[in-house]
């Protein structure tokens, strides 16, 4: 498809999609609780009702900082989704990350502040595992560039398993669910009162959503790229993945912000370092020995490996 | 239109409830009555709130608290009190430290009675919150969309509740400005009001020896002059003035909050002045906090001349403006 034409989509359906699967997570959220929960069309009416609201800002300037945040966020998904550089993806995401933490700071209200500065912690916590990502990538399709890695033919997956469960890892933290909630803390939880996005109301909070909903489409898209050779089995990946994301949120309890930075920080260093460390010791060898010496390596619990193993023989 | 009513927020407060009102409201975020079926989101933060939900009677404590809160609320909001304490003050309204219900606070739109009220009570009362939002939102939304219509017309005595609910709303702003709830224009009631419509301020002073009793004898003109700035047939700013001598003395300029920064407050001041045609000098007095006031008198070419403390809060600081003479046309 033209890069072009997949850019409009994108703009286009990335927030009908991420504010349905928004939605949706209420809603699934909502039956785990045993509740009836909320409309799968609420946080549209959510966001309608916000570019409504007055805008009461600390500083103006605040709301300035977010629109920058959104921006940067569909420029991120929109370098992904044309098939651009996958480093400049992570460069781009993490901007636009370190203007909503910029907001945040600039609101100057005490919970605004633990929000931005537990949103830096994050970042911190995430980095790592989201450029081993690439990395491993990289390793494996020779390439940084997202166009080449969603044509490789083989599934990324089971060469890149350990990777794989650290980028679920990475996932939680970056979809700021319980245990990682800790910048802004979702429903019902109010410690924090409302963390990072405290002092937002109206347009800003508004634009807050908006760009998350972008987010969770980039994020998911990431996630389809592991498993970029068989597509169908790619988007019914993501949506799983972003099922699990529901249920651990639900199962969890939050955790604190030194234990999310160490967790993550060992899943880097174990899953993540771990299997580039195993790539690049097997790509000494021909390419077929090393994808035969792969699927011992895969953790018991990877679904799609015994169905994926025949491809898993092509050449890399 | 989608929105208002399909997502309600709430922000939830215990004013020295007993929290068997509080222990009913999470009841009602619980599976048995899942509130949030509705839309419903326990926010815990004014910012994102829409509705305020008041438990319990006002105390001394609380209520800068709720005054604090209310004034976070991102417009358009509704206050919902909860539970019989929130309303009236309930069985405690005799205690020393109880002042009564929110509504001695803050504008309450819905009351749900009760002790504790029932979670199906609630549910009833945010609903009917959900609607006042609304309507709140479409009036809102209407009275800006018709700014540019705004008709400047002289009020009578008819218009004396409307002018005093504007009064309350708008002065709340000047309240949450010095700390202080017991100013004047928020404590006058509609008789005080409507008795404002009657008196004959000139002939007052003359009464009081302030100045010579043939001086200036009674007659049509000397009245409290009340102008009104309407919007669709609702009073969105106010102004009064009366003459006594040379002198024009404005006092009680209001613009509703929606509408503020548009030019409407110095529109008022121009209208009342052509109000007072034989008046050479005029004078105005307003809070020494209250420096939007000092801009917009001093942008019309007032000056300042003089200061005089009123309570501990609030000094009165005078303006005075000689007028020009204007050929006559």
């Amino acid at each position: 498809m033209n890069p072009w034409l997949r850019l409009i989509i994108y703009l286009v359906a990335a927030p009908i999609i991420g504010g349905l699967l928004a939605g949706w997570d209420r809603r699934i959220s909502a039956r785990m609780q045993s509740r009836q929960g909320p409309p799968i069309l609420q946080p549209f009416y959510d966001v309608l009702k916000l570019c409504r609201k007055e805008a009461i800002v600390v500083r103006r300037s605040q709301n300035f900082y977010v629109f920058f945040f959104l921006l940067l966020m569909i420029f991120t998904g929109a370098l992904f989704f044309a098939g651009s550089d996958l480093l400049l993806v992570i460069f781009a995401l993490t901007l636009a990350t370190i203007f909503l933490v910029l907001g945040g700071y600039k609101a100057s209200s005490p919970y605004s502040f633990i929000g931005a500065e537990r949103e830096l912690i994050q970042i911190m916590a995430y980095e790592p595992m989201v450029l081993l990502t690439a990395v491993g990538m990289y390793m494996v399709t020779d390439s940084f560039y997202v166009h080449d890695i969603a044509r490789h033919p083989a599934l990324l997956v089971l060469t890149l398993p350990g990777i794989f469960l650290g980028f679920l890892y990475a996932l939680e933290i970056k979809f700021r669910k319980s245990p990682f909630d800790l910048s802004s803390s979702h429903h019902a939880h109010q410690e924090l009162v409302r963390g990072i996005t405290t002092e937002f109301s109206g347009r800003g909070l508004a634009m807050i959503e908006i760009a998350h909903w972008y987010e969770s489409v980039l994020l998911l898209g990431w996630v389809f790229l592991f498993f970029a050779a068989w597509p169908v089995l790619g988007i019914a990946m993501s949506l799983l993945v972003f099922g699990l994301v529901i249920l651990v949120d639900n199962v969890f309890a939050r955790l604190k912000w030194q234990a999310a930075l160490r967790s993550a920080w060992t899943v880097t260093a174990v899953l993540g370092f771990g299997n580039i460390l195993a790539l690049s010791l097997l790509r000494g060898h021909p390419a077929p020995p090393a994808a035969a010496a792969v699927p011992p390596a895969n953790p018991p619990d990877q679904i799609s490996a015994p169905a994926a193993a025949p491809s898993s023989n092509l050449p890399t | 239109m989608i929105g208002f009513k399909e997502s309600p927020w709430i922000l939830h407060y215990d004013a020295s409830s007993c929290n068997g009102c509080d222990i009913e409201t999470l009841a009602c975020l619980t599976p048995l009555y899942d509130l949030e079926r509705l839309g419903v989101i326990n926010t815990g933060n004014p910012k994102h709130a829409d509705i305020f939900l008041v438990t319990g009677a006002v105390n001394p404590q609380s209520k800068e608290v709720i005054k604090n809160l209310y004034h976070q609320l991102p417009e358009p909001k509704v206050v919902v009190a909860l539970g019989i304490c929130a309303c009236t003050g309930g069985i405690y309204r005799d205690c020393y430290n109880v002042s009564g219900g929110v509504d001695r606070v803050i504008p309450v739109d819905v009351y749900v009675p009760g002790c504790a009220a029932r979670p199906e009570a609630i549910i009833d009362g945010v609903v009917k919150a959900l609607g006042v939002l609304e309507h709140k939102y479409r009036e809102m939304a209407a009275l800006a969309e018709s700014i540019d219509r705004v008709v400047y017309l002289q009020a009578d005595r008819g218009d004396a509740p409307e002018i005093l609910t504007l009064q309350k709303v708008a002065y709340q702003s000047e309240a949450e400005l010095y700390g202080d709830d017991s100013l004047p224009a928020l404590q006058q009631t509609l008789e005080e009001l409507e008795k404002d419509f009657e008196r004959r301020p000139a002939q007052e002073a003359s009464e009081l020896g302030a100045r010579a009793a043939g001086d200036h004898p009674p007659n049509e003109s000397d009245r409290i002059v009340f102008i009104k700035a309407v919007v669709n047939g609702k009073i969105i700013g106010s102004i009064r003035g009366y003459a006594i001598g040379d002198t024009a003395y404005l006092s009680r300029m209001m613009v509703h909050p929606y509408f503020r920064g548009r030019g409407i407050g110095r529109r008022l001041l121009q209208e009342v002045e052509q109000a007072f045609p034989q008046s050479r000098r005029f004078e105005a007095k307003t809070g020494h906090q209250s420096k939007r006031n000092h801009f917009q008198l001093g942008k019309l070419g007032y000056s300042r001349y003089k200061t005089e403390p009123f309570t501990p809060t609030v000094t009165w600081v005078y303006f005075q403006k000689e007028r020009t003479l204007q050929p006559q046309r």
